[in-house]
């Protein structure tokens, strides 16, 4: 695991892997990210979110329009969902999780399958950091929903809705992992914080 | 003029007491700006310069969108308050307007805008505090505040100025220095390929002289190089440090 900046060489051989880009038969680093010379992989530490296809994401509804409602994403995008396709009367200011369906030709995301969040909290991370926030396998996030009870949902535009459980615990835990995403052994420290607050808390 | 030029060289050193390619001190520090997409904050002798970085994003008006790739907007300015002389007044003028122009011209060479068609990337530079230099100055605090946006580039571009005081080439020009000097040349280089991206002169200098400029800035290049890597890496190293 080491930082690479933009321009910086990472490899004497050209190999195809996203956020880099190829030049006489050598690859080199596109972002500021971390680059592990074992999986081959860079991953970036900054950046914006760029809407796939089944992307689950957290929004607000900002604006209520006669045949659709306009979704706040905390994006370079506006969301958008479909009024013929929504269960609930949403109004505005309501949370709502939903699916992507696609990034239309004007740069809108239209969303799909939405589902109504009652109550609750929500904090704005980088999106560049949910992936670490998530977990291989969603480990890390099944550890802190167990350490802290709380219902949590991750959205891949970098919002997270938490509600019930330790609110406060889980807040601090998933900045820290904003703050530490790009060390090793993150998951191990995490575990341990929950469960020091635990037996904290227990006596 | 020639009458009151002050003597820029004494016993061999320059005024504020440099080598001929003595940079002045600089420190970066990245990601400065909440609110901005990226930002990097750069003190250069005396001159103190924010960039900031935002984007991509839909490009306004809508008939400056390129289909093809992102388009790069970029907004050089002096604050009022910046220099000592008149030409520091707010608002674009005609110097402003030609450094923002460059400057755009030297990101276009390294961004790699095919990645998001219809967008602008816009860069704003504002030089708080001036001292000689500032494009030098804003073109590599910029470099720095588009590295912590997360947007691809192909490299991290650095400028410095050369400029010609007497019979020597010299480095890296102060306020002092560039009124007085025979020539003023700031350069804009790649540091991976060794391309330049700007090249400007006011004055002159003859082909052995400019060989030896370019020479010197590449040099000292690289020095300024170190200083934005580091500075991008910083915030990060601190934190894995802790956990080593």
């Amino acid at each position: 695991m080491e930082i690479v900046v933009p321009g910086e060489m990472i490899l004497d051989k050209p190999i195809h892997m996203e956020n880099t880009f190829i030049e006489n038969e050598k690859t080199y680093a596109a972002v500021l990210g971390v680059f592990d010379r074992e999986k081959k992989t860079l991953i970036p530490l900054e950046g914006l979110w760029y809407p796939k296809h089944g992307e689950l994401v957290v929004g607000i509804i900002t604006e209520e329009r006669p045949n659709s409602y306009v979704v706040d994403l905390n994006a370079p995008y506006k969301g958008i969902l479909i009024a013929k396709y929504v269960r609930d009367r949403l109004s505005v200011g309501d949370i709502i999780e939903a699916t992507v369906k696609e990034l239309d030709e004007t740069k809108t995301v239209v969303l799909m399958r939405e589902k109504k969040l009652y109550g609750g909290k929500i904090i704005d991370v980088k999106p560049s950091k949910v992936p670490r926030i998530i977990g291989r396998n969603n480990t890390m996030i099944k550890q802190l929903v167990e350490g802290t009870k709380s219902t949590i949902v991750v959205g891949m535009n970098g919002r997270i809705w938490i509600k019930g459980g330790d609110i406060a615990l889980t807040t601090e835990a998933i900045l820290r992992i904003q703050d530490e995403a790009h060390t090793s052994g993150l998951t191990d420290r995490i575990r341990e914080m929950l469960e020091k607050s635990k037996t904290t808390k227990s006596e | 003029m020639e009458a009151n030029k002050p003597k820029l060289i004494v016993d061999g050193k320059r005024l504020d007491g440099r080598d001929f390619d003595e940079l002045r001190p600089i420190k970066i520090e990245a990601g400065v700006l909440k609110n901005a997409d990226g930002s990097a904050y750069l003190e250069w002798g005396k001159n103190k310069v924010f960039a900031a970085v935002y984007g991509p994003r839909e490009a306004l008006p809508k008939h400056t969108a390129d289909p093809e790739r992102a388009v790069i907007k970029c907004r050089y300015a002096m604050a009022p308050f910046s220099s000592l002389e008149e030409h520091g007044r707010s608002g674009p003028n005609r110097r402003a307007i030609e450094i923002s122009k460059v400057t755009k011209e030297v990101f276009e060479n390294v961004i790699m805008g095919e990645n998001f068609p219809g967008t602008e990337i816009s860069i704003f530079i504002e030089v708080v505090q001036s001292d000689g230099g500032t494009r030098a100055a804003g073109i590599t605090a910029a470099a720095v505040a588009l590295a912590t946006s997360g947007i691809p580039m192909r490299d991290l571009p650095f400028a410095v100025s050369a400029g010609k005081i007497g019979d020597h080439v010299v480095i890296d020009l102060n306020k002092i220095e560039d009124n007085y000097s025979d020539a003023d040349v700031p350069i804009a280089i790649s540091p991976r390929t060794g391309e330049i991206l700007l090249l400007q002169m006011d004055g002159s200098l003859t082909r052995e002289e400019f060989k030896e400029a370019v020479a010197k800035v590449k040099k000292a290049g690289q020095v300024i190089s170190k200083i934005q890597r580091e500075a991008l890496k910083a915030p990060y190293e601190k934190i894995s440090n802790k956990y080593k």
